[in-house]
């Protein structure tokens, strides 16, 4: 194979290949931000049509090498226009109606006119709510590592016949759905509930209030409580992804480190920790992102001192009517999110998930 | 989500155990606690979605054909709220199935209005852009029927074809929220005033500065319906609520509410959700509805609902008709059928809820002689007198009040 020429006289397929691969997603995702409507929407949906086609054409009727070089474009093209429509398509959207101002409250539609205001106001008038999302978000995610992380080692490297069933209780709770368990805690950690009626019974009501977990003799609608919501709903988050990692380790791996005179503490610290690294990363990123966004925690176990930023989201879209500012304050929480995880993934480093 | 179905046989006058808004708090779909976010992503873009899965079974209609009546192939959509209307069960015939029997027109009703601020967020685009929505008849909360007239998007209700509207009570005629009477008629009401735990306060409860007493500091509640809140305090500091017009007369009472929530007195703002609260002493005492203890005070007797001495807001959801409904004439026939005495008792004596309808008490003693004694459902003319609307805000002032409250209520 020189230079020499396809059947179908296309030198390059692989450029073919990447065009129609970008561009019908460009025009997908043009078409998804209504930035192109009507009969020209129509045509640029043809064009992608067109390209699905012509990739396939080529493809067929070109040479083994031809096909060779065109077949990983081909292969990514549905997944590459699924994301355009579903995901590019909305987040353009919402980046601009984050640029945009409403005429008036009730408007359909918001102008776009680069209105910068709205991060400066999603900055200064939501200050509490974005640390209080992440402070609670962070000690969370600590307090579901000190929790899944024995409880995952357990189950992988003591569970013996009895693994499949132990994982099975991890994930059963959400069989129900969430929403009614969150609920619930608050029932089961009421003032005159079982649980401080029983921290009542053994006297330990003051070592609560002293470290900080009960407030004014409560536990629920405290920063506490949220905590320990966000703790609670997503411990398997943790656990599962720790829990693949840590039962791909090599057992014999520990008792080589023993036989060369190493402690169980040291064989632990030197050999199970760093290869569970990747699962702990998964489940961190699995934990900490969604917990930072969350808000029925807030909602419900918490108290007006409480909310956290996917409390004013919700508000500002659904009660204020203030879509530019709740879009605003959307990208901004996925700004510091997607900066906290690069800082992380610095430390922890990807690399290590293979 | 299943909505369970209450089961009125289990009470005497077949009422319903459970009102709308405890339904609701069941189902967990809590309105201003939004949940419902996922429920309006989804209805971005759609048109509308009046195509409501919320459909009761035993009353949506069209399967029976029409036996009197010159109804003929009249159709009628109205969708209402969960739980609102009795259903046909347990041998008894539902006020839609009634209706239906009695006109033969094809009425469709659906349960999937759940939260005001939701609903308005799918109708919205659709309205906004000069379209119709599918439902004929819906049924917001006052307020929301106040910010739908004043924007524009409903039709006058054809009242001349509805004689019965004569029956509306005489403090609902031409409301604060639609100051004409022309655009609304409604359909259930009720009122806001204290919900208390007699077993935690240890006693009664009469005035609204009780909400604020350092001895129930951290046990107060205040509900996430902003007027019902602020109006109450607002009350309780001699302002009148049904002549506001700008945001600075209300400011006392935010400024109050404020301090209580800086301090920790309150512990928590709540949507529907406020019963279990206060059956397991979490909370005190907190600004709740009539309805809901009406219903559930029954179970629960240390539950209990005053109307404040300085008085209690009054709340209604009222039957609106969105621009371009087309069946008129449908809907001129259902108005003039609930509106009828006989039929809404029927609804009364099911729901709960304080009628709109002049007449009703006299027909529910025939059915139920001790809901018809209950002041909850049926309140003097004295407590009527002491009750107040919420005026129609402007828009911005409207925004105003609610970006004070949300900042308030920590959103």
């Amino acid at each position: 194979m020189t230079d020499s020429v396809t059947s179908t006289g296309v030198k390059r397929p692989e450029l073919i290949g990447l065009g129609a691969l970008v561009g019908a997603g460009a025009l997908l995702t043009a078409v998804g931000t209504r930035l192109l409507t009507g009969p020209i929407a129509i045509v640029a949906l043809t064009l992608v049509l067109a390209s699905v086609v012509l990739l396939i054409v080529v493809a067929v009727s070109g040479t083994p090498e031809s096909r060779r070089k065109i077949a990983p474009y081909g292969l990514l093209k549905p997944g590459m226009l699924w994301l355009a429509l579903f995901y590019l398509a909305p987040l353009f959207t919402l980046l601009r109606l984050s640029l945009s101002t409403l005429p008036s409250r009730f408007a359909v539609e918001a102008e776009f006119d680069w209105n910068f205001d709205n991060y400066l106001d999603a900055f200064t008038d939501f200050g509490p709510q974005f640390e209080r999302a992440f402070t609670y978000a962070a000690i969370a995610t600590i307090l579901t590592i000190v929790i899944g992380y024995p409880l995952a080692y357990v189950i992988a490297f003591r569970g013996g016949k009895y693994r499949s069933l132990l994982l099975g209780l991890v994930i059963i709770p959400f069989f129900t759905s969430f929403l009614i368990r969150t609920i619930a805690w608050r029932s089961i950690l009421s003032d005159q509930g079982a649980v401080l009626s029983f921290v009542d019974g053994i006297g330990a009501r003051w070592l609560l209030e002293v470290v900080g977990i009960m407030d004014s003799g409560r536990f629920m609608n405290t920063p506490a409580a949220v905590v320990f919501g966000l703790t609670y709903n997503f411990l398997p988050f943790m656990v599962l992804p720790i829990y693949v990692s840590l039962e791909k380790i090599d057992i014999s791996l520990v008792d080589a480190a023993k036989d060369l005179y190493s402690t169980s503490t040291s064989a632990f610290a030197k050999i199970v920790i760093p290869l569970s690294i990747p699962g702990i990363f998964a489940g961190t990123l699995l934990t900490f992102i969604p917990a930072a966004g969350d808000f029925i925690n807030a909602a419900y176990l918490g108290s007006p001192n409480t909310t956290m930023i996917g409390n004013s989201i919700q508000d500002q879209f659904l009660n204020q009517n203030n879509i530019p500012l709740a879009s605003a304050m959307s990208f901004v929480l996925m700004f510091i999110i997607t900066v906290f995880v690069l800082i992380y993934s610095k430390f922890f480093g990807t690399e290590e998930l293979a | 989500m299943t909505t369970p179905r209450p089961n009125p046989s289990r009470f005497p006058g077949g009422r319903s155990a459970m009102s709308r808004r405890q339904l609701l708090a069941r189902a967990g779909a809590l309105g201003a606690a939004g949940v419902s976010l996922p429920a309006l992503l989804a209805a971005c873009g759609s048109d509308g979605g009046s195509e409501s899965s919320g459909s009761t079974p035993g009353t949506s209609g069209g399967t029976t054909p029409g036996t009197s009546g010159g109804g003929g192939d009249m159709e009628l959509f109205f969708e209402n709220w969960p739980a609102y209307i009795d259903p046909t069960e347990d041998g008894a015939t539902g006020t839609v199935d009634r209706f239906i029997e009695a006109t033969g027109i094809d009425m469709r009703y659906t349960e999937a209005f759940n939260d005001n601020s939701e609903y308005f967020a799918k109708i919205q685009p659709v309205l906004g852009r000069g379209e119709t929505i599918d439902p004929d008849i819906f049924a917001p909360t006052s307020w929301m029927v106040g910010r739908l007239i004043t924007l524009g998007w409903l039709d006058k209700l054809p009242i001349d074809q509805v004689p019965n509207a004569a029956n509306l009570r005489p403090d609902l005629q031409k409301p604060a929220w639609d100051p004409t009477g022309e655009y609304s008629l409604p359909w259930q009401t009720g009122f806001a005033g204290l919900c208390y735990n007699i077993d935690v306060t240890g006693r009664e409860i009469t005035t609204v500065d009780d909400l604020f007493d350092p001895e129930f500091a951290g046990k107060v509640g205040a509900n996430y319906e902003m007027r019902d809140t602020i109006g109450l305090i607002m009350l309780s500091m001699g302002i009148d609520t049904s002549t506001l017009t700008t945001f600075e007369e209300a400011a006392p009472a935010f400024d109050r509410l404020q301090e209580a929530k800086d301090s920790g007195q309150i512990r928590r703002f709540h949507g529907n959700d406020y019963f279990d609260d206060l059956t397991n002493g979490n909370l005190a005492i907190t600004i709740g509805w009539s309805g809901d203890i009406a219903a559930l005070a029954r179970d629960n007797p240390s539950v209990r609902f005053t109307f404040p001495e300085t008085g209690a807001m009054s709340w209604a959801d009222s039957m609106i008709m969105p621009k371009g409904a087309v069946n008129r004439d449908a809907a001129a026939k259902w108005m003039d059928f609930v509106y009828d005495p006989v039929q809404a008792a029927q609804i009364t004596a099911w729901v709960g809820y304080v009628s709109p309808v002049a007449g009703v008490q006299e027909e529910v003693e025939k059915l139920d002689p001790e809901l018809a004694g209950d002041p909850l459902i049926f309140p003097d003319d004295a407590t009527l007198a002491n009750t107040s609307t919420f005026a129609l805000l402007p828009e911005d002032v409207e925004a105003q009040y609610d970006a004070a409250f949300s900042a308030i209520s920590g959103a």
